[in-house]
């Protein structure tokens, strides 16, 4: 056993930090460690080009792609890096680098990797992708997506609505799921994958604002839209299995990323307590206030014990039963933990807008207080990777 | 990084298994609960036997010269058959802090009894508050030319009744901090002017209130410094803290296995009642507390078998492990229904032993309080 990080690892997390001081605003706002967007878009891309410059948005791909070869653990802690220190420009083509790049490398074509991976390595706007999985009666139930893909000589024409899609309003390309086969025995068989060109005729996309009024996701609805056969990812109604991979990587990164964002709001914190005065002493000599704080610490240390883990596992070759499940649950329940932790601190002020200059730590604690019931529900709800947890990993009967 | 355990961890760990299984199954555990010794020397004697008391020890005293890990996995092991018997206390406030701050002549003449099985060694420490801090040592050291005579009461020393020796925090002046004046006196058990007393406890182990009385300790029997030894103390706890948490991640992980064990078999409504959600989710909760404390563990031990201990990461660990084995022994009864709350059943054998493993090594508000003050508040 070793839980210490290679001088190599060390030095990274050290230019990561030299990165963020040189590149980022001094009064940098929380938003992007919550959000993991930025409003400021053209700022976002010009970070997600030198990112990109520095070798770090694909990193783990090989160099042939742009990438430079790191392994799962050093793309791990540059994850946890750029969440800890709020860096845009890795998250807006998010679907690009963690996902789709990935699952062309293994099933792709030779001509679908040398026309996007590039672009997606490059970090130009050209790179951004976003995905659509989910659909109005396709939530938790996602083989039972209806949108359609209906071969017509080289083309496939794609008809059906999509919703919940993050990104699209900034994303050049879409990677799709569909319906090929509508008569399979099983639902879960009858579906591909495409890519298709956001600027296609017959995609629109429509804004859905959440209860908060940021414009996140969208509904994307596809009218006729014609789709080179040379766009299908994979085989032919075989895009389920893609797809659980897929979901795989997806979820890889969501404890780094939790975990760093956590680390610097609990920081955050303690320096709040230290410096706030509360019934005539400071919040941080408060034994309740101490006894939260180090319970949040235990959590931290948690997630990165699982981040860890699994980036470990996917070292040794081991491909993930049920860990990415546990880890996005334990990703959820810390940041949940965090949020009323954190609100509960900042008492009277918690209700502050987070963008008014009121707000204590620049909002970030409303940020999490908003944005951790949306984030649960993403990639997975509680309750499926449970039922995923029981199935596959306590061997107890398939319950959905 | 890497987190697996090497091939002889491995093997000691299967070997653990099998013969815990074997020598100590729970019809010997409840024969112990019984028990006046509450502690069985033929396994004792089988555990010296195979090395195990001798685990960590340099073989200069007659022991495998293994690792801290290597321990965290026999007590993982320990804890899953919740084993009655001093084999803790005598690796952790003995074996542990003699090789670490005895003195050359201490530990030849202390360490290789523990070694061959022929010394159990325990901790006296808290006194009438219950709590491990320094502040609360209030035990009276008398100087008495070169030897010291103690008079005071110790709560809770596991084991008193069997120890051949123990080892006691009391005060022999006062400083700028509450550490400073403790002294810690290796005190032979048994002698004139100490009194032992047991405090029945639900989970069936031993636990007793000492009474010192004029005791005497020679000069040669203070480990560490006069009025120093607060730092061998909290040597101490750090470690005990890591190994009940192994102890404890050990009992949690088969509350686990029985729980989900049974949710497959039992049926009700014509299906396994793990076949329903309300179930599956609380055994992955279950799981997710289980794996935590796991890793928790791995980690802390780690930093002390590679020299570099955080305090940090061994009151995560220990704070954790408090607050899962509670949890995983409440959820996994409630799997069970009415049959977990019986006698014949073993997991009230875990449940029952949740409150003595919490406040060993420090419970979870003193582990909280470490880790507040290393986040800087």
């Amino acid at each position: 056993m070793d839980f210490g990080l290679s001088e190599k690892e060390l030095a990274l997390k050290e230019e990561i930090r030299r990165f963020a001081q040189a590149e980022l605003p001094a009064d940098w706002r929380r938003t992007t460690l919550i959000d993991w967007e930025c409003p400021d878009f053209e700022f976002e891309m010009s970070i997600s080009r030198k990112l990109a410059q520095k070798g770090w948005l694909v990193m783990s791909w090989p160099e042939e792609y742009g990438g430079r070869g790191a392994s799962v653990m050093e793309q791990t802690i540059y994850e946890m890096e750029l969440a800890y220190w709020g860096i845009p420009g890795a998250w807006m083509g998010i679907s690009g680098t963690q996902w789709v790049g990935p699952c062309l490398m293994l099933f792709g074509t030779e001509q679908q990797r040398r026309q996007h991976l590039p672009l997606i390595a490059s970090g130009d706007k050209d790179g951004v992708w976003c995905t659509c999985y989910s659909e109005p009666n396709a939530g938790s139930d996602f083989a039972n997506l209806q949108t359609r893909a209906v071969r017509d000589g080289d083309d496939y024409v794609i008809n059906g609505q999509k919703v919940w899609t993050s990104a699209a309003h900034r994303s050049r390309w879409c990677w799709l799921a569909a319906r090929t086969d509508p008569n399979a025995a099983k639902k879960h068989r009858g579906i591909s994958i495409f890519i298709v060109d956001m600027t296609s005729p017959g995609v629109t996309v429509n804004p859905i604002l959440n209860y908060y009024g940021r414009h996140h996701f969208n509904e994307v609805f596809f009218d006729n839209v014609r789709v080179p056969a040379s766009d299908l990812v994979g085989e032919e109604n075989k895009g389920w299995y893609h797809l659980m991979q897929a979901l795989v990587f997806e979820r890889r990164s969501m404890a780094p990323t939790t975990y760093g964002g956590f680390k610097r709001l609990l920081e955050e914190l303690v320096e709040y307590a230290t410096h706030t005065e509360h019934q005539g002493q400071p919040l941080s000599q408060n034994p309740a206030v101490r006894a939260r704080l180090a319970d949040l610490a235990v959590e931290l240390e948690v997630l990165k014990m699982f981040a860890f883990q699994l980036a470990w596992c996917i070292s040794q070759g081991q491909i993930p039963a049920y860990e990415s499940s546990r880890n996005k649950i334990a990703s959820d329940e810390a940041m949940k933990r965090m949020a009323l932790i954190g609100a509960e601190l900042l008492g009277i002020y918690s209700q502050v807008d987070p963008d008014s200059e009121w707000a204590k730590l620049r909002g970030a604690i409303q940020g999490a207080y908003l944005g951790f019931p949306g984030h649960a529900i993403a990639a997975g709800t509680a309750e499926i990777e449970k039922s995923i947890m029981a199935q596959f990993k306590l061997g107890l009967p398939k319950s959905y | 990084m890497d987190f697996s355990f090497t091939e002889e961890q491995d093997m000691l760990r299967t070997l653990a298994r099998g013969f815990l299984a074997e020598q100590c199954p729970k019809a010997r555990v409840r024969d112990m609960d019984r028990d006046e010794k509450g502690f069985d020397p033929h396994l004792w004697r089988s555990m010296a036997e195979l090395g195990w008391l001798g685990l960590v020890l340099p073989e200069e005293y007659g022991g495998m010269g293994g690792s801290f890990i290597d321990l965290a996995v026999l007590m993982e092991e320990m804890g899953r058959n919740i084993v009655p018997g001093p084999f803790f206390s005598t690796m952790a406030f003995g074996a542990l802090p003699l090789l670490e701050y005895g003195s050359s002549e201490q530990r030849s003449r202390f360490l290789p009894p523990v070694a061959r099985g022929e010394a159990i060694w325990t901790l006296a420490l808290a006194e009438s508050s219950g709590s491990c801090k320094a502040s609360e040592v209030r035990l009276r050291a008398v100087a008495e030319g070169s030897s010291h005579a103690l008079y005071g009461d110790k709560l809770f020393v596991a084991g008193a009744h069997i120890a051949d020796y123990m080892l006691v925090a009391a005060r022999t002046g006062e400083g700028a901090g509450p550490e400073d004046g403790v002294t810690l006196f290796v005190v032979e058990a048994g002698q004139p002017g100490m009194k032992i007393e047991a405090i029945p406890t639900m989970g069936g182990d031993r636990q007793y209130r000492v009474s010192f009385e004029g005791a005497a300790v020679s000069a040669g029997c203070i480990l560490g410094e006069l009025g120093q030894g607060w730092v061998v103390v909290e040597f101490a706890l750090q470690r005990a803290a890591v190994l009940k948490a192994a102890e404890m991640s050990g009992a949690c992980q088969a509350v686990l296995d029985m729980s989900s064990a049974y949710a497959r078999e039992r049926v009700q409504f014509d299906r396994p009642i793990g076949s329903f959600q309300a179930i599956q989710h609380k055994l992955a909760d279950m799981l997710i507390d289980v794996e935590a404390v796991q890793y928790l563990v791995y980690q802390a031990a780690w930093g002390i078998s590679s020299g570099s201990p955080s305090p940090w990461q061994i009151s995560a660990a220990k704070a954790k492990a408090n607050e899962a084995y509670q949890r995983v022994c409440i959820d996994g009864i409630s799997t069970h229904g009415a049959i977990g709350y019986t006698m014949d059943h073993d997991i009230g054998l875990y449940y029952r032993r949740v409150k003595a493993a919490e406040f060993t090594a420090g419970d979870t508000d003193f582990h909280r309080e470490v880790i507040a003050t290393e986040l800087g508040l």
